[in-house]
């Protein structure tokens, strides 16, 4: 129902998008994945006509809305990256500002915002300033601003960045309510690869400007479909031991963790027999060992060679 | 369009305190820098003499008060005595019917001065007097009255542009007017960055993204500040005409006219700014420059018309302060007429156009 062709935008000479071409099909869940900087929020900002494209086009049912935004504007609820609220005014407030300029009014509006903070789990909130929040309640404001006026398609740009584990938890599993139970289509950006991993069938994977692989969560894997990981906790470092991993000829990559190692191996290479008698002989206290497909993660370092967050 | 002067409102009730302020300040330096003619009149006590009837020293009495200076009380004969025995008054005033007569303690200045203005409106009133037994014709006086509004000489002053214009002065008008209007400008430009803070909290892309046309988003803002410069202006204007007695001459109507107008060029003034700066921190220093600049070029502090140098003249005429003075004090001091004053008014609203035109262009080139 929506699509960009060739999308490109550049600032000053400076090109930041370029040649983005994605499309949402009805009800489904899309992720859009990159590190900081890699160009999702300007492509975000062109799709939800803030900002022209220097070059391409935006396709709402086949239909070019870059020149005629009325359209898309309707059905669109866009969920900003920063915090896009009233910090002066109550939560109840905000939400009949953004309902009232959608166009929503009377009974109406006010079953709508009932509706949505119950929503967002914030009825008994609803007349506290904004400002007495915490940033997780903040940030489901943010959101319930964007659904009011029942958009068909739903942008977030990063909606669950700088809050606490369970804020996130709730927001995401919202999200998905809101896609499965309601049909909303979603565009989900990200950096966390665990998010996009949890709530979309589709995934982009975008870094310095560029679409640089995209398809389900299981063709992204399969990218790395010869590979598996071994988690090894282990209780400190043991660079010797790292060393001789490496030399390892099923190894293809190890990578130091917070709690041991991450080793990349070729899938199959029954290893672990090989992995402990090395341990033992550096004398290596291994408290725990984990065999797991890839990630979305993995596939991101195997395409760039960076990890998602540095 | 409504929905965003609305919020606005929501806004200014969560956060009334810099306006009110303003308010608050404008108040404050129009009483203490207009001409406090209220406090300082010099009161001095008079008496019927003898043969002098209640009545007439109550007619005298009456027409010595139209004085700005003096404050004529009548008393007993004995109460005026004994406050100058006593020193609490330097001097007395016995009424005749005909004729007056002073009590002095001490010859000092402000003896001198009262002393002539009594002498003056005896005389004057004696000859009118005069002149009608004369001439038995009971108009003379609204005839004599009619001549001193159209006098046959009069000061007259030509400015730059070859217009002559009275150069009359009014302290307490020049304080009302000129502070008022340069208080309006703090409150005008403040509650207009609230446009510079939606776009940097990002309200602003909420507004753009939504199926509101920009320009709604633009005219709501706009007639907030308009609807809160406006009020304040206007709200000072009737405190110290109605509250405190300012002698405004003008038609109500009229001053609401300038004010308006003027209000208008202020408000895309501020969008000129909005347009020029970056963030909200650099308009809030931009702000009081701009006050200060434009009201004092504008002659909101000290009339244009004492200012020799010509560079400072010249700018002067590129300031909406200068023509909204002009217009206000034409009005009020003048008397003129709303025709007479449609020149001052006409460049204020095209002054308006012009800023409002740039600034709103400047802010969509960097969107
Ligand atoms: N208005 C702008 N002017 C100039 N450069 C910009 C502007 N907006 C974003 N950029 C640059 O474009 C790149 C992509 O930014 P962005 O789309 O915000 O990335 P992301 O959302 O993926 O973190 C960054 O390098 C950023 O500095
Ligand atoms: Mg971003």
């Amino acid at each position: 129902m929506l699509e960009t062709e060739e999308l490109s935008k550049a600032f000053k000479g400076k090109t930041v998008v370029e040649g983005v071409s994605l499309y949402l099909e009805k009800g489904e869940s899309v992720g859009l994945l990159g590190p900081n900087g890699a160009g999702k929020s300007t492509t975000i900002s062109m799709i939800s006509s803030l900002m022209k494209p220097t070059s391409g086009e935006v396709l709402l049912h086949g239909e070019n809305v870059i020149k005629n935004p009325g359209k898309i504007r309707k059905v669109l609820g866009v969920v900003p990256q920063d915090i896009a609220l009233y910090q002066e005014l109550t939560a109840y407030e905000n939400l009949k500002f953004f309902g009232r300029i959608y166009g929503l009014k009377g009974q109406m509006l006010t079953e709508k915002i009932k509706e949505v903070f119950s929503l967002v789990g914030l009825t008994d909130r609803q007349g506290d300033i904004l400002n007495t929040f915490s940033g997780g309640m903040k940030r489901r404001v943010n959101i319930a601003a964007a659904l009011l006026h029942d958009p068909e398609i739903l942008i977030m740009d990063e909606p669950t960045v700088g809050i606490d584990p369970q804020s996130r938890s709730y927001i995401l599993d919202m999200i998905r309510e809101l896609n499965l139970q309601k049909g909303i289509t979603v565009l989900y950006t990200s950096h966390y690869m665990e998010e996009v991993e949890r709530l979309c069938d589709r995934v982009y994977i975008m870094d310095h400007g560029k679409i640089i692989s995209s398809g389900t969560k299981e063709e992204l894997k399969s990218i790395l479909s010869g590979e598996e990981t071994i988690l090894m906790e282990l209780d400190r470092a043991y660079p010797e031991m790292e060393k001789e991993f490496q030399q390892l000829d099923s190894i293809r990559q190890v990578i130091e963790t917070e709690k041991g190692l991450k080793l990349i191996s070729v899938k199959g290479s029954r290893l672990l027999s090989s992995l402990f008698q090395i341990a033992d002989r550096h004398e290596a206290q291994v408290t725990n060992v984990n065999i797991q497909e890839p990630s979305l993660e993995d596939v991101f370092l195997h395409l760039t060679g960076r990890k998602l967050r540095d | 369009m409504k929905s965003i002067f609305i919020l606005q409102l929501q806004r200014f009730r969560r956060k009334p305190l810099l306006v009110v302020s303003f308010f608050v300040l404008t108040l404050f330096f129009v009483f203490f820098l207009g001409g406090n003619d209220t406090g300082d009149k010099i009161t001095i006590q008079s008496y019927a003499g003898d043969n002098t009837t209640q009545e007439q020293a109550d007619y005298w009495i009456q027409l010595l008060n139209a004085s700005e200076s003096f404050e004529f009380v009548l008393v007993e004969e004995e109460e005026a005595r004994n406050s100058i025995v006593q020193g609490d008054r330097n001097m007395a005033l016995e009424i005749r019917d005909d004729d007056y007569r002073m009590l002095v303690a001490v010859d000092e200045q402000s003896y001198q001065i009262a002393a002539n203005y009594i002498q003056q409106v005896f005389t004057e009133e004696l000859r009118l007097a005069a002149a009608e037994a004369a001439v038995e014709e009971e108009n003379i006086r609204a005839a004599i009255a009619e001549e001193r509004i159209s006098p046959v000489l009069a000061l007259n002053m030509e400015t730059i542009n070859g217009e002559s214009s009275g150069f009359v002065y009014d302290e307490n008008l020049q304080a009302l007017f000129g502070m008022t209007l340069f208080f309006s400008i703090y409150t005008i430009i403040f509650s207009l960055s609230n446009v510079a803070e939606e776009k940097r909290d990002g309200t602003w892309n909420r507004l753009i993204v939504s199926p509101l046309q920009k320009w709604q988003v633009y005219a709501g803002h706009v007639a907030y500040c308009f609807l809160v410069g406006y009020l304040q202006i206007i709200l000072i204007f009737i405190f110290f005409k109605y509250m405190l007695g300012f002698q405004i001459e003008a038609h109500f109507g009229i001053l609401m006219i300038i004010v308006a107008c003027f209000t208008f060029t202020i408000v895309s003034v501020g969008m000129l700014l909005i347009g020029l700066v970056t963030s909200p921190q650099q308009l809030q220093a931009v702000i009081p420059i701009t006050a200060t600049a434009m009201a004092m070029l504008g002659g909101a502090f000290w009339p244009v018309e004492i200012v020799t140098n010509e560079v400072i003249v010249m700018l002067s005429k590129v300031m909406p302060m200068y023509y909204g003075m002009e217009a206000l004090k034409g009005a009020a001091l003048l008397n003129q007429s709303l025709g007479e004053i449609t020149g001052a008014l006409s460049i204020l609203v095209l002054m308006g156009v012009i800023t409002m035109g740039i600034g709103i262009n400047l802010m969509e080139r960097r969107a």
